[in-house]
């Protein structure tokens, strides 16, 4: 499932310390396109959109389609999850509507890919992708951290624990999301990592002083009301909503080499051969889209030569952990039901 | 009557599609392991608590209410009966969203006001949102009980000496208790279907866990929790066939002259009511427009949800002819015309969850909106029957018989004769069902097809990405199609009334 040289290649990408080393683009890489220089986009293409994170990715779709005037796309939105599920449920059936899947976390991209139904990322697309994060089976868009959000009203930076195993042995109110595909994106990386048993005794602990959201701006958002002391989510939920407000009560903290502090991807799949399908990812990870997933979105850009977002912590320690190994989604939702946490 | 047989052909295949999304369950859930454990009694459990609670508190605010504004006369009676109506004709989650929004730390009563307010939350928060939300079944119901009353009745008991209270617990109550148990089913029902208010309030409820599995690769788990809602759906449908509301022979309406604390008192309960189900939503969508805008929102929704609601009512109605004149030509057509019963009792989320896997069989109908439109016609279908038999009912053979012996052709007959009689029943049943397929959320949220948002969907897709804001102008514009279900339904009872004379 998994070959030795990409876990290779992530662990040494991803075993760096510090994000200039991270997110840097120094081995070949091609420049970002720009969008003038892409073919125009005429036919009928049809996305499963995985969680549009509200209204961000429908802005660059409605830029994508306001160019190319002839590109019949039909979208199907819906959480991350739900649409690999159906994936699944389509290729089992023989039906097949979805020319891409463009999701927002690697595990429901993995899972779909494991249904052998994908096609493999040409290398005029991989090309511009950072290469620590080529994938064979889909191409990476955009980039995600995971972070804890703290009220510093409520707690100081330096109380908190630097463990993300830790936070079930605190008191801290916690608020989580976990029928978020980040989320149980998140815990797969902890089942991986720390074995089983102590995912499920962490999940247990955290669960007696948790609380649950929709989705991760929720969490967020109770953070900086004060409704819980830490919320865990995404590192652009808080970077956006302090871009809203300047003065919300919510910073970012990171753990150290563990889940807790896991760099996810969004990322595409091509689910058949039409060219259209191979030439929209080329507008995804065109400098103008890259910029305004950065600036707008404080997404991690995927493309070389884009500014890094703002606000983006210094230090970052991530777990030692192949996203292609984070599609081993089933045991995790087990356990989140045996947990009783979904 | 020598026709009935060759009517019987489509009512049969018209039970036999409304049948279908049952076996289809059965069909999925063949793969799942059907182990009852401590997370399914659990799940039961609580479906059943939210449940009663709230059969419980429509009980307790319907009733009173209903006695208030039937027999005493209250200043604008009538506006005070339309508003205490009107949260039937608001989709539940609309209030369940709002409720999110408004209470609890941070939440806009708070920012507002500064008054902190507990969150709305779990069974509690989930009780309180369906009683707002379903009372008015119990309330119209009593209602209807009440008027049919004879005054002379309680002033029988007065004169021989009971006091008033003692005569209305003692003589009105029982006579409205047929009435009182019928609006309690349908809350009952209600509850019993309603996804989003769980979903929001954060209740694991069986409607909940479906999409909660659904949205997990647990597709036969849906299925085996949709049939096990399914049972007791049929439960309670089985209950409320054996409740006949007992005929009373007409006669004057009795009124009470109640003191001013008691109708203060009464006033009190219904501004209460009508402020929590009516004022506060609106109140917070208004507040999210002027903020936020109408960021986002495109026509194109709205489009959408009229367009396929004026497809399922259109098929609603073509499919529910057939059925309810099968429905009067024996015990056949009467078994057909139960069987579309069915679909009401379905609710949205195991609808869809069955008619997906269905599709994935029959890849021409998979992601089309035929099949969303068939879905939502099967589900809603029971309201067409019902408004069009109430009124082919009234064609009598009778009346043909004489036009045909004064010699109109058959042609005209119907032409002049039974058409008139049945047209409004089936405007009516066409208005109803297009509101409701307007509204309906779960089944159209897994069976619409690709590039197709209609306003409750989206409306969803804001929620799901904590973009609530977003939300307000397609609340509101709900809240207006709610607004105009109300006015058509109070105006048609009134005709109704007037018609018959009563």
């Amino acid at each position: 499932m998994l070959d030795r040289r990409s876990l290779l290649k992530s662990a040494l990408a991803l075993g760096l310390v510090g994000p200039g080393a991270l997110w840097a683009a120094d081995t070949p890489t091609a420049e970002a396109e720009s969008a003038d220089d892409l073919p125009p986009l005429a036919g009928t293409l049809t996305v499963y959109l995985g969680r549009g994170e509200g209204g961000l990715y429908d802005d660059i779709v409605a830029a994508i389609r306001k160019r190319n005037p002839d590109l019949d796309l039909r979208i199907r939105r819906g959480p991350s999850a739900a649409l690999a599920n159906t994936l699944i449920a389509e290729s089992r059936a023989g039906v097949k509507r979805a020319d891409l899947f463009w999701s927002i976390d690697a595990s429901s991209l993995g899972v779909v890919a494991a249904q052998g139904k994908s096609r493999p990322i040409p290398a005029s697309i991989q090309r511009h992708i950072k290469p620590a994060f080529r994938y064979d089976q889909w191409a990476a868009i955009s980039g995600r951290l995971r972070t804890v959000a703290y009220n510093p009203d409520r707690i100081q930076a330096a109380q908190l624990p630097t463990r993300i195993m830790d936070f079930a042995k605190t008191d801290l109110k916690i608020g989580w999301a976990p029928a978020y595909g980040a989320f149980q994106s998140f815990v797969t990386a902890m089942r991986l990592l720390e074995g089983e048993d102590r995912t499920r005794a962490w999940l247990q602990g955290v669960k007696r002083q948790a609380k649950s959201y929709a989705g991760e701006l929720g969490v967020v958002m109770a953070v900086a009301r004060g409704e819980v002391d830490v919320g865990f989510a995404n590192h652009y939920y808080t970077l956006r909503l302090k871009k809203g407000q300047p003065d919300a009560n919510v910073a970012l903290a990171l753990t150290e080499n563990d889940a807790g502090s896991l760099v996810n991807s969004s990322g595409v799949l091509l689910l058949d051969d039409n060219p259209l399908a191979g030439n929209f990812v080329r507008y995804l990870l065109s400098r103008e889209v890259q910029s305004f997933l950065a600036s707008q979105a404080y997404e991690i850009p995927m493309a070389a030569g884009i500014d890094l977002p703002d606000g983006l912590p210094d230090k970052i320690h991530p777990p030692k952990i192949d996203l292609t190994q984070l599609s081993d989604l089933k045991p995790t939702l087990e356990l989140l039901r045996e947990t009783r946490v979904l | 009557m020598k026709r009935a047989p060759l009517l019987w052909l489509p009512a049969a295949a018209i039970a036999a599609a409304a049948l279908a999304p049952v076996v289809v369950l059965i069909l999925m859930s063949l793969g799942a392991e059907a182990i009852f454990d401590g997370r399914s009694a659990e799940i039961l459990l609580n479906t059943i608590v939210l449940t009663l609670i709230t059969v419980g508190g429509a009980i307790v605010v319907g009733v009173p209410l209903a006695i208030v504004t039937t027999y005493t006369a209250l200043p604008l009676r009538r506006l005070w009966i339309a508003l205490l109506a009107a949260p039937l004709a608001i989709p539940s989650y609309l209030g369940a969203f709002a409720f999110f929004a408004a209470f609890g730390p941070g939440g806009e009563i708070e920012i507002l006001t500064g008054i902190a307010t507990p969150r709305a939350e779990g069974l509690l928060g989930a009780c309180a949102v369906m009683t707002l939300y379903t009372y008015p079944f119990v309330f119209i119901a009593t209602r209807a009980a009440l008027q049919t009353l004879d005054a002379n009745v309680v002033d029988a008991a007065r004169t021989l000496g009971l006091p008033l209270p003692a005569a209305l617990l003692r003589i009105v109550l029982p006579r409205a208790a047929n009435g009182i148990a019928a609006g309690a089913l349908l809350v009952a029902l209600y509850t019993l279907s309603d996804f989003a208010t769980p979903e929001i309030m954060h209740l694991d409820t069986f409607t909940r866990m479906i999409y909660v599995e659904y949205n997990a690769f647990g597709l036969d788990r849906a299925a085996l929790m949709s049939l096990q809602l399914l049972a007791l759906v049929i439960a309670v449908l089985v209950v409320e066939a054996r409740i006949r509301v007992r005929r009373e022979r007409p006669g004057r309406i009795l009124h009470l002259s109640l003191g001013w604390p008691l109708r203060l008192l009464a006033i009190t309960l219904a501004a209460v009511v009508i402020a929590a189900a009516l004022a506060l939503p609106i109140g917070i969508f208004t507040l999210w427009l002027l903020r936020e805008g109408g960021a986002g929102f495109e026509l194109r929704y709205a489009l959408n949800s009229a367009y396929a609601a004026a497809l399922v009512a259109a098929a609603a109605v073509v499919v529910a002819l057939p059925l309810a004149y099968a429905a009067s030509t024996g015990w056949f057509g009467k078994l057909c015309e139960r069987a579309s019963y069915l679909g009401f009792g379905i609710p949205g989320i195991v609808m869809g969850t069955a008619l997906v896997y269905l599709g994935l069989r029959v890849p021409l109908l998979y992601q089309t909106l035929a099949l969303m439109v068939a879905g939502l016609t099967l589900r809603f279908l029971p309201l067409a029957v019902g408004s069009v038999r109430s009124s082919t009912e009234r064609v009598e053979s009778t009346l043909i018989g004489a036009a045909r012996s004064l010699g109109a052709t058959p042609a005209e007959a119907f032409r002049r004769v039974s058409l008139p009689l049945i047209l409004p029943g089936i405007i009516a049943a066409a208005a109803l069902v297009f509101l409701e397929a307007m509204r309906e959320l779960p089944a159209t949220l897994l069976l619409r097809p690709n590039e197709f948002d209609t306003l409750a969907t989206y409306l969803w897709r804001v929620y799901e990405a904590g973009y609530l804001g977003r939300g307000a102008l397609p609340a509101l514009a709900l809240i207006g199609v709610s607004a105009i279900a109300l006015v058509l339904m109070l105006s048609g009872e009134a005709r109704r009334r007037r018609t018959l004379g009563v």
